[in-house]
């Protein structure tokens, strides 16, 4: 294998390169795509933070007097149906739709995660049991095994998040137990299970950092169809409920009825999940594209 | 390869049965029944407790979990999917329209999802990391992050108001009148279809410019071949098949999946039939519907599965 | 403010339109509308969904019925009976049947028929379900003593009768076939009605076509008609607007009317009528501290529903405020009295007050926090939702919602676990007797999910049963009204429903009433050019 002229020079630029704000900059540069995803969902976190700041009204607040009121200076959005102010409750909605959408991708991923390095790990018997169960979960269609969660859990936003995860165990076990499979092959792990180390502390310890890549990936795919599953539950009049603002709900009842009349309360709320799953999707990609290896481009 | 075949045969039957089970447990898990479904929900000043007994006892719902379980699994090996809960009419009547609408909306969707995906994909990796792959990207992944519902809403809304027309609102069988049965469904085709291609896309960019560096590819560059003979017969051969197994599994999915986009574009599909039988705890339809899927699903798996080996004979002989 | 003046002149035109009812129909067409539910079943006596009426109820006739050209949805007229007459001490109702009427396969239809069907609506057999069951407690027997006679014999006089035997679900079947089979008209259908069975295919539509031999001669002006199953309003709006389907018989919102008014002008005429559909705000009287009338009289003295009525009449299907009867109808309390009520008083401010206070009196701390279960069903339970959490967090309670879609709600109601839940009652047609038969105590009416026992109402309620004159009952009925809402604040009533069809202006013939379960037979309904 002879050594190119690129690979010298990326070892040599390695050495160069230092701190964390020097590969903020390196990935702004090389991937400006996943950077425009970083920042969107940047803005999405910290607009959830500071809702109380930002928000220039109580998303629960009505106003008789101003249904429906197109967008002008008082209401940059316009108002719903009952005069609550559409900016305020966007703003609110993120939150939400944060709150609901890393909760239900870290408890996916986390959960999947476990299970597929400790499926790898122990294999055999052990391994086919697991893989059997996961596939039973993965012959359900996504939206089928949420409703059925949500039908016997019952609806509201502890719930919703339940109902979205559950779907993403088993496509996460599946996707880190094969890059577990390589890593169960490593002279590290074979030392370890020499040393002594209980099963414990080699999963935890040894395998599933080095998975780390994939299950980040995962997760913020997962971020990105969290949010519009839970749009699409909420659509359904299955998800979050009235009158907490999400943006899935905005889009529910009289958004559709008065989508001629009043079309800022439908088109806005569309906007932000859009926008929401599109940044996630953007920086996920990149992030694939920056941590495998094999895809780097010079 | 027939063992590997024969394998794969025989881990669908416990996967098949764990379904089973699982979706049992789920309904009788879930609070309500088709009884109270049925009669304490229209207001009805006078409600009658024995009426809903007589009921219950008709429907087999009194009898012990064990019994109704094994009553159903009997009903299965004979191929029997039994009666619906609501209706007291045969399942596969049921089904058998909505089966057909779902199955070809899949097919369609699946088709525009290639159409889209292959080319795009590898537009955009022969000109990585130019605009045209930025702008490739963009589309792709605006489609995936439409939410479905919406893009439904404003295209029958667009329609409406742009060009005064409706799609036909009851589905007529392909066979029958191709032009009012294809007016309804290229509209959910596309939506969904657009939505899926963004997969496909990015598995066809990412296997392509794999197969890029491979060393046989660098090789061949170097003999001075000209570029576009080189991706057609080898990179391209290399590279769909990891785009037609995600594409197939995606089609796999869309058979009951699309509950969201039946109900926006008021499609009598087997989507809105799995909301409307939990909705109505109809057991016995949702325990068919979900064993179909899920047979459906395995049996493209296995498909997939064994083109896949046929294709490529290093898997077949682990 | 140009469109309003723009519908204001359609509405007006369109009444002036109806008033000039000098138009000749028109034979022939075919009626196609939407309907939001599909039948479980074609057994009108076991089923309780509108989804059953309004695409079968064409293949059948009633015995009596409600006259389909009067507005008010109230007076009886004649359909298989021609007459009837009462006896003196008002236990015996006899009836005369028409002749020449034929079922769809050619029988003769006799009393035998009449007796069989109500044998198996009022008497019926072990396994066989007859969901109206108890409205006719107080008969005893039905007797056919001739071919074209029937005669109802009761156990004690009621004022409410007739009005029982109106219900559209009556659908008269016949005797040689429940003889055979009491489920055959589960699955299957055979009437004397306008139209005739032609195609149901599941989840898609029913047609029907025209009885040629229908005993009512020149009727129906129709060819036929074709029932659309559509889940989805946004569909059925779209239907209507593409012209793909001419009337649509439960309702609309107020903002699909505009839409429509908007994008067809005058070929759309709406109707408007209120509707006897109304929620209740349920309380469990067995959970703390809704067992206190204090904290009860509270809730209903923080909703403000006269400006409710002007706001959530502009997006959801309710209109005006009512008490115990439809507003306009002959036993509704007029707006000045109810203004006596509490929760009615024109002076909110006070009232809240007033309710604040009532709340510190009972020990009910600022910032308390309850739920409210609330129906999965988007229209009117999510707005009216969120307005009653609205206006509760008025007066300083902080309200959670949870919504429980709509198999399953009924059974958690029942179970008891709820605090304060969302209920509602649909009649097809404006009856005391009917109306407020579901506030009776727990022990005399187990669908009553407030959880109480109220003797007192409960005797108000037979009183006004038994009452032999119109004014007299009245009076009881206004007791009624005052104790169940005001002095021991059991239920609260929130505003009326307001039923809005805009259909095509081709359809005539066809006038709105206060039910949606009413007027589905389709035969005085013509399509003009």
């Amino acid at each position: 294998m002879s050594v190119s002229a690129q690979t010298l020079e990326e070892l040599a630029r390695a050495g160069e390169r230092t701190g964390w704000r020097a590969a903020v900059g390196d990935f702004i540069r090389r991937r400006p795509l996943g950077a425009v995803g970083g920042f969107i969902v940047l803005i999405m976190a910290l607009a959830a933070a500071t809702a109380g700041f930002l928000a220039p009204y109580h998303p629960l607040e009505t106003d008789y007097g101003a249904m429906l009121a197109a967008p002008d200076a008082k209401h940059w959005l316009g108002t719903d149906a009952f005069g609550r102010d559409v900016l305020s409750r966007i703003i609110y909605g993120s939150r939400t739709a944060l709150m609901v959408g890393l909760g239900a991708s870290l408890l996916g991923a986390t959960l999947g995660s476990l299970i597929g390095v400790a499926s790898a790990y122990f294999g055999g018997r052990v391994d086919l049991v697991v893989q059997r169960i996961m596939d039973v979960f993965f012959a359900f269609p996504v939206i089928i095994l949420a409703l059925a969660v949500v039908a016997v859990l019952g609806t509201g936003a502890g719930n919703v998040i339940l109902a979205i995860a559950t779907p993403m165990v088993p496509r996460c076990a599946r996707v880190v137990r094969s890059s577990a499979l390589a890593v169960r092959e490593m002279p590290y792990v074979d030392a370890a299970r020499a040393a002594g180390y209980g099963h414990r502390r080699i999963i935890l310890r040894h395998m599933l950092p080095n998975v780390m890549a994939p299950i980040l990936i995962m997760a913020t795919a997962f971020l990105g169809e969290a949010i519009l599953l839970e749009a699409s539950l909420s659509f359904l009049g299955l998800g979050v409920q009235e009158p907490t603002a999400a943006w899935g709900l905005m889009l529910r009842g009289a958004a559709v009825q008065f989508a001629e009349a009043a079309p800022w309360m439908a088109i806005f709320p569309g906007l932000a999940i859009s926008l929401a799953v599109f940044g996630f999707n953007l920086f996920g990609d990149s992030l694939r594209d920056a941590l495998d290896p094999r895809l780097r481009t010079q | 390869m027939g063992y590997y075949i024969l394998k794969r045969l025989l881990a669908m039957i416990p996967t098949l049965l764990g379904v089973a089970v699982l979706i049992f447990v789920l309904l009788r898990v879930v609070p309500g029944d088709v009884v109270e479904a049925r009669y304490l929900t229209q207001g009805s000043q006078f409600q009658s407790q024995e009426l809903m007994d007589i009921e219950r006892r008709k429907l087999g719902l009194d009898q012990p979990l064990w019994k109704q379980f094994a009553g159903w699994m009997a009903g299965l090996a004979r191929l029997d999917f039994g009666l619906s809960m609501w209706t007291g009419a045969p399942i596969t009547e049921e089904i058998k329209l909505r089966f057909a609408l779902s199955l070809q909306l899949a097919i369609m969707a699946s088709a525009i999802a290639t159409l889209l995906a292959i080319p795009l994909g590898i537009l955009a990796a022969i000109k990585q990391d130019t605009w045209v792959d930025y702008a490739v990207r963009v589309f792709s992944i605006a489609g995936l992050a439409t939410p479905s519902f919406w893009l439904g809403i404003l295209m029958i809304l667009g329609m409406l108001i742009f060009f005064k027309w409706l799609p036909p609102m009851v589905f007529t069988p392909l066979w029958v009148n191709p032009w009012d049965n294809l007016a309804q469904l290229i509209w959910p085709a596309l939506a969904v279809g657009y939505r899926y291609s963004a997969v496909g896309m990015r598995m066809m960019r990412s296997a392509m410019l794999e197969v890029l560096r491979e060393d046989y590819i660098r090789t061949a560059r170097a003999k001075g071949l000209w570029l576009k003979l080189i991706l057609a017969r080898h990179a391209l051969k290399n590279a769909i098949l990891p785009v037609l197994t995600i594409i197939s599994l995606e089609f796999a999915f869309l058979l009951g999946g699309l509950v969201v986009t039946e109900q926006v574009f008021n499609l009598n599909g087997l989507g809105m039939l799995f909301v409307e039988a939990i909705a109505r705890r109809d057991y016995t339809l949702t325990q068919a519907l979900v064993m179909l899927v899920a047979t459906f699903f395995l049996i493209v798996n296995f498909v997939v599965d064994i083109a896949y080996a046929w294709l490529d004979p290093r898997i077949r002989y682990r | 403010m140009r469109r309003l003046a723009r519908l204001l002149a359609l509405a007006a035109g369109a009444m002036l339109a109806f008033s000039a009812q000098a138009q000749t129909p028109r034979s022939g067409g075919e009626l196609i509308f939407p309907v939001p539910s599909e039948p479980p079943s074609y057994d009108g006596h076991r089923e309780e969904t509108f989804g059953l009426i309004h695409p079968i109820a064409p293949f059948y006739n009633l015995l009596l019925r409600v006259d389909p050209l009067d507005r008010s949805g109230t007076k009886p007229a004649p359909d298989l009976a021609e007459s009837w007459t009462v006896s003196r001490d008002g236990l015996v109702y006899t009836f005369k049947l028409r002749r020449g009427v034929k079922f769809h396969d050619g029988a003769d239809l006799t009393s035998r028929d009449v007796k069989a069907t109500y044998d198996k609506i009022i008497f019926p057999p072990a396994g066989v379900g007859s969901s109206r069951k108890g409205q006719y407690s107080d008969v005893a027997a039905v007797e056919a003593p001739d071919s074209h006679t029937v005669v109802f014999r009761l156990k004690e006089p009621s004022g409410s009768f007739i009005s029982s035997l109106l219900s559209p679900y009556n659908f008269i079947y016949k005797a040689d076939i429940l003889a055979k089979d009491m489920h055959w008209y589960e699955k299957n259908i055979m009437g004397t009605g306008p139209f005739t069975f032609v195609e149901h295919v599941k989840g898609s539509h029913v047609v029907g076509k025209k009885n040629p031999n229908y005993w009512d001669k020149g009727k129906p002006y129709l060819d036929g008609f074709r029932a659309i199953f559509m889940r989805d309003s946004a569909a059925q709006v779209a239907a209507i607007r593409g012209e793909r389907a001419h009337i649509q018989f439960r309702g609309f919102s107020p903002a699909e009317r505009d839409s429509l008014v908007a994008a067809l002008g005058n070929k759309i005429t709406v109707q408007e009528s209120p509707w006897d559909c109304i929620l209740l705000v349920g309380i469990n009287h067995e959970k703390k501290p809704f067992d206190d009338k204090r904290v009860r009289r509270a809730l209903t003295l923080a909703i403000d529903r006269y400006e409710g009525s002007k706001a959530l009449s502009r997006i959801a299907i309710v209109k005006e405020v009512a008490g115990v009867q439809v507003p306009g109808t002959p036993f509704a309390t007029p707006p000045e009295e109810l203004a006596k009520v509490a929760g009615y008083w024109p002076d909110i401010k006070a009232s809240r007050a007033e309710a604040r206070r009532l709340l510190k009196e009972a020990g009910v701390p600022e910032g308390f926090s309850f739920t409210f279960t609330n129906r999965g069903i988007p229209m009117p339970y999510e707005p009216l939702g969120v307005w009653l959490i609205d206006q509760w967090r008025q007066i300083g309670l902080n309200v959670k919602q949870e919504v429980i879609e709509a198999a399953a709600y009924f059974g958690v109601i029942r179970r008891g676990d709820t605090q304060v839940h969302m209920d509602f009652q649909c009649g097809y047609i404006v009856e005391p007797d009917l109306d407020m038969y579901k506030f009776l105590s727990t022990d005399r009416n187990p669908a009553n999910y407030g959880r109480y026992k109220d003797p007192v109402l409960d005797g108000l309620y037979d009183k006004q049963s038994r009452a032999t004159n119109v004014e007299e009952r009245k009076k009881f009925v206004r007791e009624f009204e005052k104790r169940l809402l005001d002095e021991e604040a059991h239920y609260l009533m929130t505003l009326q429903w307001h039923r809005i069809i805009p259909h095509s202006a081709k359809v005539k013939g066809w006038t709105v009433t206060p039910s949606h379960y009413l007027n589905n037979m389709l035969d005085t309904v013509w399509l003009s050019e």
